[in-house]
């Protein structure tokens, strides 16, 4: 049981500051046609919009749904109060990412290391296979590029606040 | 016309003959595509935009920077790199503060972002730059005589405010068209619009449900049409709804619908070479291949 009394009432403006959550009325628009609605456990973006409007942080927290999203963003075109539910959906990955570092996803890490997260460098002999060039002008073929895009991530507050992840980079 | 081609990772990573196929048909059609020294990830939703506004604009930033400094417009094929780039664009450009920051980052390259580049998906220019008369007088062979279906890619409908360019939004009907100006007759179904369900987290977290959610779709396609294939524009969509049905036929080939990038069936109907353009696949596309 969820004592509200002890919820945290000013949630909303720490996790998604969009005066627009506070008209969503919970009539699930946001969930039909959501694909992760059919995950397991479902994602229900109207239950979390409830969640940060009632202040439940330990169980917005908790929370591992946001991460089920697929982004089609269909919740934003069907959401009749314009609360835009994906905007929120990525602002409570982003608060929790804030609040509890291991939810940081490792691939930004490898974002900063490499450009990318797949290995859009190495299959050269497919590529020559196909006729195509076998190099792309990918970033780590200009080192003083992908040093520049190293230090301008590194002025970005989330990797400043966590620089140790990026240290063997 | 010529435009900065942004191919995102999944295509030159593990689909490259659909890189192929943008590099070969695109310029027969008078679009010519100029490749974009030190690109990066779009940035994907689940990376930067999950994390903080901050990072997430400054590789929006990055990316849209190299365009404008070549003075050109980004064409991109990848649903999500698309929609990303174009939110992105569009968070950067609504806010005097955002984008004063984005070109305070970026200060370092020289480069920065005013909103000149403008992100296109590859339909749209298709559709919009190319037109159907010109694709249907370029190409040598037709689909006549097959029946194909579409897969409209979600990224490219929702938000229509920001990322829309086919109408009404929730019926689209351009890649349809593009189809259809190939020769084919595009089955409609039940199931039409529903997303792939391919992207972001739930088939890596609920890989059962994401797959059963797939069959629906693809139940619908052999019950209520007779596709030879499956036509989408979207990496995401190309390789979830080929590789899925390896999962769901169980070895037993119970779907074997092929599923084909829509530049890969128009370089086949220019007289390209399937090896080329159109080889790597789970489900086999033989039977269409074999029309060429």
């Amino acid at each position: 049981m969820v004592d509200l009394q002890e919820a945290k009432k000013d949630l909303w403006s720490e996790v998604y500051d969009n005066p627009n959550l506070r008209y969503c009325f919970n009539c699930g628009a946001c969930i039909s046609g959501c694909p992760a609605s059919n995950a397991d456990p479902p994602l229900l973006i109207r239950n979390l919009a409830r969640m940060v409007i009632l202040g439940m942080e330990d169980e917005l927290l908790d929370e591992d749904t946001p991460w089920t999203c697929v982004t089609c963003s269909r919740c934003e075109e069907m959401c009749p109060m314009d609360v835009k539910p994906f905007e929120l959906c990525l602002a409570i990955r982003k608060w929790q990412c804030a609040n509890d570092s291991t939810r940081i996803p490792p691939s930004i890490v490898e974002i900063y290391n490499r450009g990318y997260t797949q290995p859009v460098e190495r299959n050269t002999e497919q590529r020559k296979e196909l006729g195509l060039p076998e190099k792309l002008p990918v970033l780590g073929e200009y080192p003083d590029l992908l040093e520049k895009f190293r230090q301008m991530l590194m002025k970005t507050k989330i990797i400043s606040d966590n620089e140790f992840m990026f240290k063997g980079a | 016309m010529e435009i900065g081609l942004f191919l995102g990772c999944n295509t030159p990573a593990l689909r490259p003959d659909v890189e192929r196929a943008i590099r070969t048909t695109m310029p027969r059609l008078g679009v010519d595509l100029v490749d974009l020294e030190g690109f990066v990830c779009c940035p994907a939703f689940g990376t930067f935009p999950s994390n903080d506004d901050d990072s997430h604009l400054a590789v929006s930033g990055w990316n849209l920077s190299l365009a404008e400094k070549k003075g050109l417009d980004l064409l991109v094929e990848c649903g999500s790199c698309y929609s990303s780039l174009q939110t992105g664009r569009e968070h950067i450009l609504s806010s005097e503060k955002r984008k004063d920051r984005v070109n305070e980052l970026l200060e370092p390259t020289g480069r920065s972002v005013t909103g000149k580049a403008k992100v296109r998906h590859i339909t749209d220019v298709l559709y919009n730059e190319v037109g159907l008369d010109k694709i249907s007088r370029t190409i040598g062979k037709s689909l006549e005589g097959l029946h194909a279906v579409v897969q409209y890619p979600c990224h490219t409908l929702f938000p229509s405010e920001l990322v829309g360019f086919d109408s009404p939004p929730a019926r689209p009907h351009i890649l349809r068209d593009l189809v259809e100006a190939l020769g084919a007759e595009v089955d409609s179904f039940s199931r039409e619009y529903q997303c792939c369900g391919g992207a972001g987290g739930f088939h890596n977290t609920s890989a059962p449900e994401a797959q059963r959610y797939a069959k629906e779709k693809l139940d619908a396609i052999k019950n209520e049409t007779k596709a030879d294939l499956i036509v989408v524009s979207c990496i995401t969509c190309l390789m979830h709804l080929d590789n899925v049905q390896k999962h769901l036929s169980g070895g037993n080939g119970a779907y074997g619908i092929p599923v084909f990038d829509y530049n890969q069936i128009l370089a086949l109907c220019m007289g390209e070479n399937a090896r080329e353009v159109a080889s790597i696949c789970s489900v086999p596309r033989d039977a269409v291949n074999a029309r060429f």
